[in-house]
């Protein structure tokens, strides 16, 4: 390529500059080869971690070997609950290696379609919604190399969190079967070619819809199935009643689901393959895993060709419709404004304006209305689980039981109350962003908003606080002491629950963060979490010796004297002043917080 | 109308803003000019309460911003240097939503919303999500919003960055306006030739501290008296570069060896 001749006069106004030296760049990329542009097209990505990492304070540097204690504690309890179900299994005669290829079969399944899915949202956001991918869509870099990069990081995102699942449940499968170090290299050898194949049709799928779909809308619909079908399974998961794996009775049934399950029964799946490599080597009987293995990497390996093929072709035309960002959305203004003026009516107008603005941009962003999904579904569960608990027996047992049971399940309410609080009131700040200027510079009081922000949170949390315990206690069927303890001590808990969720947010705001789940998963929420499970452990203390004398008193029947119901009230007026004084703390310091939030 | 009495802000050991004395009168054009990283946008975020002042006071209209924030903030329409909004909002209520802010009666701001929409080309978009809008069309909603309420005091923080020939032109005719109205405009500005054609006062600001006030003529006739170099009629460009040190041409040449 000839280099284009220097522009008149440069040389004249700018001594020593006579042209723009000419690069051949094509000749200089080339230079790359296909390995150097994967590590500079991935360098950006380790570069930022480690600079992150160089970065953290000692206090995020511990907040780090936290996460990675809890980490490794999650692997512990995956391993420990694998290792007995396996163990178990290996107990039971005839069924035994049934429920162990069953269990594995299920375990590669579950793995295929879960990231399969994953694969399809992180591929969104790599291949075309990725901030970053701007500057490199605009540089000569060659549509196979960045493909590559991108299927790199698309591959490791999508599945490192099932390999911290999947590496202590194999590593069970090897213990209780003594395999030798054989398994464990084929189970390495295996799961490599078996990530690939979900991550190649996964990007190949995306690449496709967001040639169809608009690419933000494409994630919206992704988010609401895959909060659907994890609300679905967990709740399919909960009505199969599991527990009855330990009852000779139900264990029929149970076998019976497994079998309907239908899991490792398609030859054509990539999770029947993985399967058939990995049984046989337990030891329990005979197969061809080397067969299986070679169809599963020709399998991984078609795939991942095939993707870069369809990939590399729709790239372009699906990059520029991914940012054709004015995807204007209309939205149903009567229908809407005649809801929250319902809602809102009973507001003072000033906090009126705020809590209406709250409850549109919620129901408009999907990441946060498409969780109520799971909060249905975890009420649902919570409710069946006490309508299948086994109470029967001899009437002493099952009265005492009953008291109990309804007991603990006021403080399980208010920690629930408290982990949905954490998810939903605890960001509520934060999730005002980088528009908060808009209402710090109105002449609105940090009273106002508080109060606002307070309102919105705790109708509905205090509606799902008192189903939990309505509703479990009407399937207890409890003394009537406890039907109204219950309700009362959940719907005083609920303020200052609330509040703390507020206050602490506003302490530790993040207006940087993306989404609500990231500023709930922060250091914050921890403390707000720790504070929250102090307060709920005292009110139960200080309620479980009234609850205590009154129940025995309605057991033997025996009136309780003036100074044991002296007692009693003393114990919940204390409840009542802890809870009160919680509360007014909470408001006092997230407003004040508030009015000294600088942005 | 703005009353700023030894205003400081520290970050750590960096001085953002240092000892800063500044009166704006009713009906005034004020162009705030400074350097990047000089303390523009930290003073007028002190201004409107988004920061606390490590010491000193904001006066809005007679108004302690300190301790009757309310009272000095309903004067107030602020355009902050980025048009961040509730991107889950439609044009429309979010307008609505400043409207109610400032407590405007609902026949009033149903009447302003539209015809702000109108003014500000908006007018088509009003029923649309704001995530959909672009940059300028952001920075025209939140334009509209700071003047629907009809704030006796206007604070810009660079309001041309981004926009059209078309929207910019608007915005001048709104601060003309605006001040024949009695208002006072403060704007912070790179745009010196905004700020030369509409403004009746300049403050420069360097490192923290106001190193120049007073009209186009004034600050020449200063510089003209102190230090010779600038002839008669310089454009405030010359002035600028002048006081904030970077007189000298920068040289691209490195860029070229």
């Amino acid at each position: 390529m000839t280099p284009p001749p220097a522009r008149e006069g440069v040389s004249d106004a700018t001594p020593g500059v006579t042209a723009w030296p000419h690069h051949p760049t094509t000749t200089t990329t080339d230079g790359l080869g296909f390995l150097g542009w994967q590590r500079l097209l991935l360098a950006p990505r380790f570069l930022a971690s480690r600079n992150r990492f160089r970065g953290y304070s000692r206090a995020e540097r511990m907040r780090l070997a936290g996460f990675a204690i809890l980490a490794l504690a999650f692997a512990g309890a995956v391993f420990a609950f694998f290792h007995r179900a396996l163990s178990y299994f290996l107990s039971v005669p005839d069924f035994g290696p049934v429920l162990t290829y069953k269990l594995l079969g299920m375990i590669f399944v579950t793995f295929f379609a879960i990231l399969l899915f994953s694969n399809v949202v992180t591929s969104l956001s790599t291949f075309f919604l990725a901030s970053e991918l701007e500057r490199i869509v605009a540089a000569p870099v060659p549509t196979r190399n960045l493909f590559y990069a991108r299927f790199t990081e698309t591959l490791i995102d999508s599945s490192w969190m099932m390999l911290l699942f999947a590496a202590p449940a194999f590593l069970a499968y090897g213990v209780v079967h003594h395999t030798g170090p054989g398994f464990y290299l084929m189970t390495a050898a295996t799961l490599p070619p078996f990530l690939l194949i979900p991550a190649a049709i996964g990007v190949m799928l995306t690449a496709i819809l967001v040639n169809v779909f608009p690419a933000r809308r494409t994630k919206d619909i992704l988010l609401i199935l895959a909060v659907f079908s994890v609300a679905l399974l967990y709740m399919l998961f909960r009505m199969v009643r599991p527990e009855r794996l330990v009852n000779p009775e139900g264990f029929a049934d149970f076998t019976a689901f497994l079998n309907a399950m239908q899991t490792p029964e398609s030859m054509f799946l990539p999770s029947t393959w993985a399967t058939e490599i990995l049984f046989p080597m337990l030891g329990l009987r005979e197969g061809r895993p080397f067969f299986y293995y070679l169809v599963l990497v020709s399998t991984a390996a078609v795939a991942v060709i095939a993707c870069e093929s369809v990939v590399t072709r729709v790239f372009a035309q699906g990059w520029t419709k991914a940012q054709e960002g004015r995807q204007t959305r209309k939205v149903l203004q009567p229908v809407w404004e005649r809801i929250l003026a319902i809602l809102t009516l009973p507001f003072h107008s000033a906090t009126r304006v705020l809590v209406e603005k709250e409850i549109k941009t919620f129901f408009r962003d999907t990441s946060q209305w498409s969780q109520l999904i799971l909060l249905g579904a975890l009420i649902v569960v919570y409710v069946y689980n006490f309508s299948v608990l086994p109470l029967g027996g001899s009437p002493l047992v099952t009265f005492y039981f009953k008291n109990v049971i309804a007991f603990v399940n006021l403080a399980l309410a208010a920690f629930v109350t408290a982990s949905v609080a954490v998810r939903f009131a605890y960001p509520s700040i934060s999730l005002e962003g980088k528009a908060f200027w808009a209402i710090k510079t109105a002449p609105v009081s940090a009273a106002q908003l508080w109060w606002a922000k307070f309102w919105t949170a705790f109708a509905p949390l205090v509606v799902l606080g008192e189903i939990l315990v309505l509703a479990t206690n009407s399937f207890l069927g409890v003394m009537p002491f406890m039907n109204w303890l219950a309700p009362a001590t959940l719907l005083a808990m609920a303020f200052p629950i609330v509040g703390m969720a507020l206050a602490v947010g506003i302490t530790y705001p993040n207006f940087e963060a993306e989404n609500a789940a990231k500023v709930a998963s922060s250091a914050g929420g921890l403390v707000y979490m720790v504070l929250c499970m102090s307060f709920i452990a005292v009110v139960v203390m200080l309620e479980a010796w009234p609850v205590y004398v009154i129940f025995s008193g309605q057991f033997s029947d025996t009136p309780l004297d003036t100074t044991t119901w002296l007692g009693v009230a003393c114990a919940l007026a204390a409840v009542v002043i802890l809870t009160a004084t919680v509360f007014a703390s909470s408001v006092r310091h997230g407003i004040r917080k508030l009015d000294e939030l600088e942005i | 109308m703005i009353e700023l009495v030894d205003l400081c802000k520290r970050y750590g050991n960096t001085l953002a803003v240092n000892r800063l004395n500044l009166r704006v009168a009713d009906g005034e054009i004020f162009g705030f000019l400074g350097p990047n990283g000089a303390g523009k946008t930290t003073t007028i975020r002190m201004m409107m309460g988004l920061l606390q002042p490590t010491s000193g006071q904001v006066l809005l209209g007679g108004t302690n911003l300190a301790t009757d924030p309310l009272t000095a903030k309903a004067l107030c329409g602020f355009v902050p240097d980025r048009p961040h909004v509730y991107e889950k909002l439609t044009g429309a209520e979010y307008l609505d939503f400043a409207a109610r802010l400032y407590s405007l009666p609902k026949d009033v701001r149903s009447e302003r919303r539209d015809r702000f929409l109108e003014v500000f080309d908006l007018g088509d978009w009003g029923d649309e999500l704001i995530e959909g809008y672009s940059h300028g069309m952001k920075q025209r909603l939140v334009m509209a919003s700071a003047l629907i309420h009809q704030p006796s005091l206007l604070i810009v923080d660079e309001p041309t960055v981004g926009m059209d020939p078309r929207g910019a032109r608007l915005l001048k005719k709104i601060f003309r306006d605006t001040a024949a109205r009695g208002a006072t405009v403060f704007m912070s500005t790179h745009s010196l030739e905004i700020a030369e054609e509409l403004c009746d006062r300049i403050g420069i600001i360097l490192r923290g501290s106001l190193i120049a006030l007073g009209t186009i003529e004034e600050l020449r006739d200063h510089i003209g008296r102190s230090r010779a170099g600038l002839p008669d009629g310089s454009s405030l460009e010359s002035i600028f570069l002048h006081l904030t040190g970077g007189e000298e041409d920068p040289s691209s040449e490195a860029l070229f060896a």
